[in-house]
């Protein structure tokens, strides 16, 4: 079995894909892993050519859209130590095109699809739970922890969303941060954070909103096990509505 | 409209809240004229958001919506084609849409709604800005996909329906506002209005409210069929037309893009569960209609002429929704869940494992060789886990390992179901054996309250 290596970023992992694709003959059999410079790693280190890593993805979204979104949302989640299933699942894909993702019975397509669907699911959620507040000078910054490197695509989805404001999403944990003003998307990170003031009528309207989220369940119906299983813990620390608990 | 000593009660009953809730306030006042300077000075909006929220929060009254699933229904706006939920409340329901009526101040009185004009509760109403207001900064925010507005009739039905409709105008000409809207049509405003607020709104709805034209005039006597069916109709038309239009011309103005939906009480009215299903599948059928909620009838009043229940009947209500599934995604006719000699819904089952009993020669069906409308009929096998049977077996045919892993729910499923010709359980099972068998594997069905109905009651 041929083994080969990468430098871990995902431009490598990416061209190191559509090499071995490229030439081995059977890429099932292979096996790619991250080079982690130790005495007794064996295999051939693959370089980063970001062209090769770009025509990959393109050409991937052109014969299974579906898979290569599969692809997106399991480079979202920064998996370690799944490359050779990504590679298995890609070369299946290239052969059978999206019906691969129903494929589940495959472990390769099982474990690559289960993750990029976690990952999918967080997206998902924080499109929801994501919370703006506005701030002195009329921005609106929204903080958040999620487990999966979701900025770009939910800065994205906001840019389509809430179109009009100028906007800040901050990961707080990456310290990388996304800004929407007039129209055009930046991404970059932050060195040092500095909680910003509030503007006068923000803590207003939070009041608004716990209260409409107080007053909206049924007393007799509380359930908090199912709040908890939709909306779990771990974002409450953001959530303007659970703030008092 | 019913005038004499019915409103004249109300109207003296409204007063009696009125000085109460003063009371309440403890108006330390001397005079009764500073008082009602006071109570003229306007309510601020956090008292009137916790009024007005909480009298939406009840399923049971055209002032709410009674869908726990409004979530998946919406996000049509402009930005999203899937439902976000944007929290989850204390019951555990998804918060997608500021829900709230724009008034309490009823001048009706249905027997099964809290705000009734005879019931003394606290009043208030918002002014259309307010509603505006509340909604774009919470839009702002991401607390919400929209607004779901909804009221009491105020003065009369067009005097509400035209402050309503004042609120999406100006959310959508104004504020440019491209969130999800939706609106509840009050019976018996004027169909330019109702023409006007499908413009504004994704969705509109009038509520059907009760299953049946003689229980309306019993518990509702101020709405008419009419007043509910012909809004109706006059959407459905105008959906279509509009989908038409819009195919030859692209900027031909979109009405209610997401469709049109209804609502229906539960347990406040003697009809089976036969009768009501029939009627969703015939709004479903004839009037296009997208949704039919269904809300368990809480009980708000001690009116004779509503039943005395110990509970909402939420299983029922619980059950009725399945139905309403089977009647949309699974190919099931109403006839085929019900019938005369057994009109209602089986209380331990749910209504696709009680129709699999009723027919065993149905049964079992092959997983690797069943289309997807039969896979559909087995219980414990959904649309999601049909279509991925269907796609798994074009590349080999799937094993028993194989079915699990593809969210079959084994533990229903086993006894109606072969695989490559291998059955899962014995089926020469006696059919009350299998029933009990089938019960015990329902324990994950979350346990709902049972209602309790006293007998003798619709005399
Ligand atoms: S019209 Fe009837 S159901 Fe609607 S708010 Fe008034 S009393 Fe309640």
């Amino acid at each position: 079995m041929n083994r080969y290596l990468y430098d871990g970023t995902a431009d490598g992992l990416l061209s190191a894909m559509a090499w071995i694709l490229e030439e081995e003959p059977d890429p099932e059999q292979v096996a790619l892993a991250e080079r982690k410079d130790t005495l007794f790693e064996d295999g051939f280190f693959i370089g980063t050519d970001a062209t090769q890593a770009e025509a990959l993805f393109f050409r991937l979204r052109k014969q299974a859209p579906d898979a290569a979104h599969t692809l997106y949302s399991f480079m979202l989640a920064e998996k370690e130590g799944m490359e050779s299933s990504l590679l298995h699942f890609l070369s299946l894909a290239f052969i059978h095109g999206d019906k691969i993702n129903g494929h589940l019975t495959h472990p390769a397509v099982r474990d690559i699809v289960g993750v990029a669907k976690k990952a999918g699911r967080e997206l998902h959620r924080m499109k929801g739970l994501l919370r703006f507040e506005k701030l002195q000078e009329g921005a609106y910054l929204a903080k958040m922890e999620p487990d999966h490197n979701i900025i770009h695509p939910l800065a994205y989805h906001f840019s389509r969303r809430l179109r009009a404001q100028h906007w800040f999403l901050y990961d707080v944990r990456r310290r990388t941060a996304a800004r929407w003003n007039q129209g055009t998307l930046q991404f970059g990170t932050i060195e040092q954070f500095t909680a910003p003031a509030l503007s006068d009528d923000e803590k207003r309207v939070q009041a608004l909103w716990q209260a409409f989220f107080k007053t909206i369940a049924i007393p007799d119906r509380k359930n908090p096990r199912l709040q908890k299983s939709n909306m779990p813990m771990k974002y409450w620390k953001y959530l303007t509505e659970k703030q008092d608990d | 409209m019913q005038k004499s000593g019915c409103s004249n009660r109300s109207a003296r009953s409204r007063l009696f809240s009125i000085l109460i809730f003063r009371h309440s306030n403890s108006l330390v006042g001397a005079l009764f004229g500073s008082l009602f300077l006071r109570y003229i000075s306007p309510m601020d909006t956090l008292a009137k958001l916790q009024i007005l929220s909480g009298a939406a929060r009840y399923d049971a009254s055209c002032s709410s919506s009674g869908s726990k699933h409004e979530g998946s229904a919406c996000g049509i706006g402009n930005t999203s084609s899937s439902g976000i939920c944007h929290s989850w409340s204390d019951d555990g329901r998804c918060i997608s849409l500021l829900k709230i009526l724009l008034s309490n101040d009823c001048r009706y009185d249905c027997a099964y709604c809290v705000n009734r004009s005879s019931n003394a509760v606290e009043r208030a109403s918002f002014s259309a800005r307010e509603v505006v207001d509340l909604t774009l900064d919470f839009y702002r925010r991401n607390y919400i996909e929209g607004l779901f507005l909804s009221s009491a009739v105020m003065v009369s039905p067009d005097h509400t329906m035209e402050r309503m409709v004042r609120v999406a105008e100006t959310l959508r000409t104004e504020e440019q506002f491209g969130g999800y809207i939706h609106m509840k049509i009050i019976p018996g405003s004027s169909s330019e209005l109702v023409r006007k607020a499908g413009l504004y709104a994704d969705r509109i709805s009038v509520n059907i409210e009760l299953p049946s034209q003689a229980s309306l005039q019993r518990l509702a006597p101020q709405k008419h069929k009419d007043a509910i069916l012909a809004p109706m109709a006059m959407i459905g038309r105008e959906i279509a037309s509009s989908l038409v239009e819009r195919k030859a011309n692209h900027h031909a103005p979109r009405f209610a893009p997401a469709g049109q939906s209804t609502q229906m009480i539960i347990g406040a009215s003697p009809e089976n569960d036969f009768q009501i299903l029939r009627l969703s599948q015939g709004l479903y059928k004839k009037m296009n209609l997208k949704r039919v909620y269904y809300s368990a009838y809480v009980p708000v009043s001690n009116d004779s002429r509503l039943p005395v229940l110990a509970a909402p009947p939420l299983l029922r209500e619980h059950r009725l929704y399945q139905a309403d599934w089977l009647l949309r995604f699974y190919g099931f006719s109403a006839e085929e869940i019900l019938s005369d000699d057994v009109p209602n819904l089986d209380e331990s089952f749910d209504p696709k494992s009680a129709w699999a009993l009723r027919h065993p020669e149905f049964f079992p069906v092959e997983i690797n060789r069943a289309d997807y409308g039969t896979l559909l009929r087995v219980p414990g096998i959904g649309v999601v886990s049909a279509k991925r049977i269907i796609s798994a077996r074009r590349f080999s045919a799937i094993t028993p390992e194989g079915i699990k892993k593809i969210g079959v729910v084994m533990k229903r499923a086993k006894y109606f179901i072969t695989c490559s010709g291998r059955s899962f359980e014995k089926s020469d099972r006696p059919a009350a054996l299998l029933r009990q068998q089938l019960l015990l594997g329902e324990s994950s069905d979350p346990a709902l309250p049972t209602q309790l109905v006293l007998p003798g009651i619709f005399s």
